[in-house]
């Protein structure tokens, strides 16, 4: 079916199709939409880490004006089991007295007036019985799991390997709990109409949603419509189905009316998950020029009580570099904290700190420029399978940033480039993202004025679906963009899957693909069954599309508009629907590798009061073939910045005792602001990756990944203290 | 909702009546501070008294001396030119504080008034924080602490001074005009503010229902050079880890005369009167620069989270001075 025209727009920079309605503030998020006879609900968070409910007095807030209903675990409806979607989401909430993190849910005041509902959340006392809670990952009492996933992976004999290697690094590397914070409070706005339920929610999956509210809450699926075409930001946060949803979901039941429930900034840090912190144990065995002969990577992240979290810090080591010995080992820790989750780059972008600042290490220690070590060591094909891979460009990543970044400038003694009272630091990170990809259902509708709809249940999370999808489509039936809508935030449409993994546009992507080629075909088939049609008697493998119309190949005056066979067919539409499943590894002969990535950067450090700056970053990546320019750019731009915030700034600080977080707002959060990020030069490179049939690998995390190594690394350059710990604050690094 | 009255009076009396007369009552200057503890539900007046329409804006120039109306704002204030000319680190403290929105807000009596950012003393589900709560303890002793005092500090209480603009008026001896019902009375900067003691709840000399109406800035000598340098974890947006506001008359290679004051450090903006017995007379060396550093930052009370805050405050000051007489 080779039918369809090479895509003529792929690539252009299209601007951001709903870049309009956003600044002009007609692109209606969920906290955005309010109903006739909407009242509003605020929650009462736990103030202890661990223990019981021993009393909860609600008469206070109960009488407080405009108060419309109170619930606790003493009246909450009893809710069904949440099921695991990909992972667990969090049990329902209000169902008993226990309490297992600081900031859990145990009440819901529903009022007429978001302020009146505040306030009178304020005036619920709670008496508890407190408990020892666990809190430290070291806490010998604390729950360890080991091989969470069953994936902990080894090939060789990583111990001898070690044993005999003439060079070996040894090191422990931390990385800090970041918070997602996407900028839009996360709301539910629940709304009931007999036996069915629409929900105007915040979220990343609104068919993981409906799935979830329908077993909590006993419906059949179709019962619930879950509504997300905007949101505001989630780097992951969007990913579970959290307790303030079927609490929104109740409360409405409760007053029988529709209920809007808006997180605050305080509550988006303990209700919506957060990244663990991490410990990775690596040693490299090596041989004296550099070629890694061992690699052992084993991770420490945490969990909470009652949840699970995928988060293989260890894997990038299964990966990133060509070794014939690795072990990589995740364990995890239970903790009287709240959730960890998803957040950009999960698990990679802790594992790839400690990996490429070993990598680091043994390039210093063998006396090798650490763009060469990499260089070196680049694995032509998937080390653990001797696979080849379905595209993989990080040497070109390298040697390209290597170029635009001016590396051979670099004076490789440390502290040699001085600027006043600032030592500059040259640093390098490559980065060897996951590959991830799930089924995903699309319909593609032509309607009879021969523009087009696309159709599917996935969100825009402001990485640019709805433009790249329309621009895809768009090649595939020969129309302009700007005759192609993508639809999508409706869990009634067909069956989409996440935002989340970079997975999305792989997925959604093929399926688009596919049920073009199929809508193709039926026009052909239909013009078939017209004896008048120029295309009568062309097979379908002759026909070609272009400006609206079909065409017999190198004929193109013998050829019909879509629009016509519509129309001579008495059509308003035609559409086709595909569900693509990501291909196997077995059947291809081929590893899918995931996107491809460099960072340099040059950091400033004042050599007196150890503040660090970055004052350059070239960040080179390969996300296979890249369908909007612009938009990739974007994702890897603002990729780049949470890396600095990752590396300099982001750490979500728990109190020791209390368990409480200590800097839920953005005035104690520290993220990077403008004048902490530099010029940074953003560029693709690459093929088009061969495992699925749009060439595309993700590009939404990899910007994140590999900055805060290559920030370390300069920093090691510029003064020759190693920074093995994140965020890296002044006072670690002055003397 | 949690209701309180507002009122808006148009003269300073009827402002300082209304507040004096309501034990509960506050005064509304910017809110940028007021509004932001009220969302907190730290503080719960019964009674706003906005002050924002009372005729005490703008700046007056009064021979040496710069009159300051207690309603003009930190851009207002950042903007005027003899500042500028002579003394601009005063405007150099006012533009590295908050944001250009907030600084289009904040009033300078507000400003002084600010409270600290201790992450205890912001959220009332804490249960200990002797300055909200008098005798109920002091979690940040204990916790999380990196933003907090090492100067001026006491078990009780470990909150931080965060004002940037009050450092180098601290160091001019600016001198606040404050007006009750009883009458007007001044009180130099460096008198101000109280140290916490046994009683962090008592922030300054300030009684109910006094009014901040003007502040004083003596105008240094021409000739004078001044610095305020303030180092922070990023590079705009926050509140310092450290700051030193220094003025200089220089005599050649010699210190001839030194105003030194220090923020992000103590729990009132601190005068370093050690460092400018140090520096008067002294050649302007290393070495002069290093003790008036130790002798700034002396007897340090600190915690684990603040205990790098001692070697940065003196290198901070240490730099200052470099900068400043070079
Ligand atoms: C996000 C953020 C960042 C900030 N960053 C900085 C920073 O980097 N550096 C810095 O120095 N500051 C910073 N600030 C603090 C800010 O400068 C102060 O909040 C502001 O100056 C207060 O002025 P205001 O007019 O808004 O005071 P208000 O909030 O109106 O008042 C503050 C207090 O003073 C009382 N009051 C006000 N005026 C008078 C008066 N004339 N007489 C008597 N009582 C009065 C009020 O009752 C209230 O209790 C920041 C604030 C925020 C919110
Ligand atoms: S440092 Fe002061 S303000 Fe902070 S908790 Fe302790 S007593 Fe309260």
């Amino acid at each position: 079916m080779t039918t369809i025209q090479q895509p003529r727009i792929l690539g252009a920079g299209v601007d951001r199709v709903d870049g309009p309605l956003k600044v002009t503030g007609q692109a209606r998020y969920p906290n955005d939409v309010n109903l006739p006879g909407m009242a509003y609900a605020a929650v009462v968070r736990s103030t202890i880490p661990s223990g019981r409910i021993t009393r909860i007095d609600t008469t206070a807030a109960g009488k407080s004006p405009g108060v419309l209903e109170v619930i606790t675990h003493e009246n909450a409806d009893h809710l069904g089991e949440a099921p695991a979607t990909f992972i667990k989401n969090p049990q329902p909430p209000l169902q008993d007295d226990v309490i297992r993190y600081y900031g859990q849910y145990v009440a819901v005041v529903v009022a007429d007036t978001q302020q009146n509902a505040t306030a009178a959340a304020g005036l619920i006392e709670v008496d508890y019985d407190r408990h020892e809670a666990i809190l430290d990952p070291h806490d010998p009492r604390a729950e360890r799991i080991k091989d969470p996933w069953g994936e902990d992976t080894a090939w060789g004999d990583v111990r001898t390997a070690l044993k005999r290697a003439p060079v070996m690094i040894d090191q422990t590397y931390t990385t800090s709990e970041n918070t997602n914070n996407p900028l839009g409070l996360f709301t539910t706005l629940a709304s009931w109409d007999g036996d069915t339920l629409t929900l105007h929610d915040s979220n990343q999956w609104p068919n993981m949603i409906q799935q979830v509210v329908a077993a909590m809450f006993g419906l059949p699926r179709d019962a619930v419509r879950v509504l997300t075409p905007f949101v505001g930001g989630g780097f992951g946060a969007g990913l579970r189905c959290w307790s303030h949803i079927p609490l929104a979901v109740m409360a409405a039941r409760h007053v029988g009316r529709p209920v809007k429930l808006e997180l605050t900034r305080p509550e988006m840090f303990t209700g919506l998950g957060h990244r663990t912190s991490s410990i990775n144990w690596i040693r490299l065995g090596a041989t004296r020029d550099g070629r890694l002969t061992a690699i052992e990577h084993e991770s420490l992240t945490t969990l909470p009580l009652d949840g699970d979290e995928y988060e293989p810090c260890s894997s990038v080591s299964t990966w990133s570099y060509a070794s014939p010995n690795v072990t990589a080992r995740d364990q995890q820790v239970r903790l009287n904290i709240p959730w960890t989750n998803f957040m950009r780059a999960p698990g990679d972008a802790q594992g790839n700190f400690a990996l490429e600042s070993a990598i680091d290490e043994l390039a210093w220690e063998v006396g090798l420029d650490p763009l060469e070590i990499r260089l070196l060591n680049y694995a032509e094909v998937d080390p653990k399978t001797g696979r080849p891979w379905s595209s993989n460009a990080l040497r070109q990543c390298l040697e390209v940033g290597a170029q635009r970044f001016g590396w051979s400038n670099r004076n490789p003694e440390i502290g040699s480039m001085r600027d006043g009272h600032e030592l500059v630091g040259y640093g390098v990170a490559g980065v060897s993202f996951f590959w991830y990809q799930q089924p995903c259902s699309a319909t593609v509708i032509v309607r009879g004025d021969g523009s087009a709809y696309i159709r599917s249940a996935v969100t825009d999370i402001g990485t640019g679906t709805y433009t790249i999808m329309a621009q895809l489509a768009a090649g595939l039936l020969g129309l302009e963009v700007d005759q192609v809508e993508m639809q999508l935030g409706d869990s009634s449409m067909p069956v989409g899957t996440a935002a989340g993994g970079s997975g999305l546009t792989a997925a959604l992507g093929s399926a688009v693909h596919d049920a073009c080629g199929r809508l193709i075909k039926k026009f052909v088939e239909l013009a078939g069954t017209d004896p008048f049609s120029p295309l009568a008697d062309v097979p379908f493998g002759d026909v070609e599309v272009s400006e609206g119309r079909l065409f017999r190949k190198g004929e193109p005056t013998r050829g019909e508009s879509l629009a016509r066979i519509l129309a001579v067919h008495g059509l308003t539409e035609l559409s086709a629907e595909s569900t693509s499943t990501p291909n196997s590894a077995d059947q291809m002969g081929m590893t899918p590798a995931g996107a491809r990535g460099a960072r340099f950067v040059e950091v400033r450090v004042d050599e007196d009061l150890g503040r660090v700056r970055v004052a350059r970053i070239v960040t080179v990546n390969d996300g296979g073939r890249i369908l909007n320019e612009k938009l990739a750019r974007s994702q890897i731009l603002g990729g780049t910045v949470g890396g600095v915030g990752m590396a300099l700034f982001e750490d979500t600080v728990t109190d020791k005792d209390t368990g409480r977080i200590a800097n839920a707002t953005f005035g104690d959060y520290l993220i990077p602001v403008n004048a902490d990020i530099p010029d940074v030069h953003v560029e693709f490179v690459g093929e088009p990756d061969a495992f699925n049939p749009i060439g595309v690998k993700g590009v939404g995390e990899i910007g994140l990944v590999g900055v805060a190594a290559a920030i370390a690394n300069g920093i090691f350059h510029a003064t020759g203290k190693r920074m093995r710990s994140l965020p890296i604050t002044m006072d670690a690094v002055m003397d | 909702m949690r209701e309180f009255r507002y009122e808006r009076p148009a003269t300073v009396a009827e402002a300082i009546r209304a507040v004096a007369h309501d034990p509960e009552a506050d005064f509304l200057a910017g809110g940028t501070t007021e509004v932001d503890l009220m969302k907190d539900g730290v503080f719960h007046p019964d009674l706003l008294v906005d002050i924002t329409r009372l005729p005490l804006r703008g700046v007056r120039r009064n021979g040496t001396m710069l009159q300051v109306g207690a309603l003009t704002t930190m851009e207002e204030l950042a903007a005027d030119r003899t500042l500028m000319e002579r003394a601009p680190f005063v405007v150099e403290a006012l533009l590295r504080g908050a944001s250009v929105q907030l600084r289009n807000m904040a009033t300078i009596g507000g400003n002084l008034l600010q409270r600290t950012r201790c992450r205890y003393f912001r959220d009332p589900a804490v249960p200990a924080c002797n300055k909200r709560e008098p005798g109920t303890g002091c979690e940040a002793v204990n916790s999380v602490a990196r933003m907090h005092a090492i100067l001026g500090a006491s078990p009780a209480c470990i909150a931080l001074h965060a004002s940037d603009v009050a450092v180098p008026l601290s160091a001019l001896d600016a001198v606040v005009h404050i007006q009750s019902e009883e009458g007007e009375r001044l009180v130099p900067l460096t008198q101000f503010y109280l140290m916490p003691g046994e009683t962090p709840d008592r922030e300054n000399v300030l009684r109910h229902g006094e009014l901040i109406t003007a502040v004083d800035i003596p105008l240094p000598p021409e000739g004078t050079r001044s610095i305020y340098l303030k180092i922070r974890d990023r590079a705009s947006y926050e509140f310092a880890l450290a700051s030193a506001a220094v003025a200089v008359i220089m005599d050649g290679p010699v210190i001839k005369e030194a105003r030194v004051a220090m923020g992000g450090v103590g729990t009132i903006p601190w005068r370093g009167f050690e460092a400018e017995e140090v520096l008067r007379e002294a050649p302007a060396t290393p070495d002069t620069f290093r003790s008036a550093a130790d002798g700034t930052i002396r007897d340090p009370f600190v915690v684990p989270g603040t205990a790098f805050k001692v070697e940065l405050a003196k290198r901070t000051l240490i730099r200052a001075l470099t900068e400043v007489t070079s």
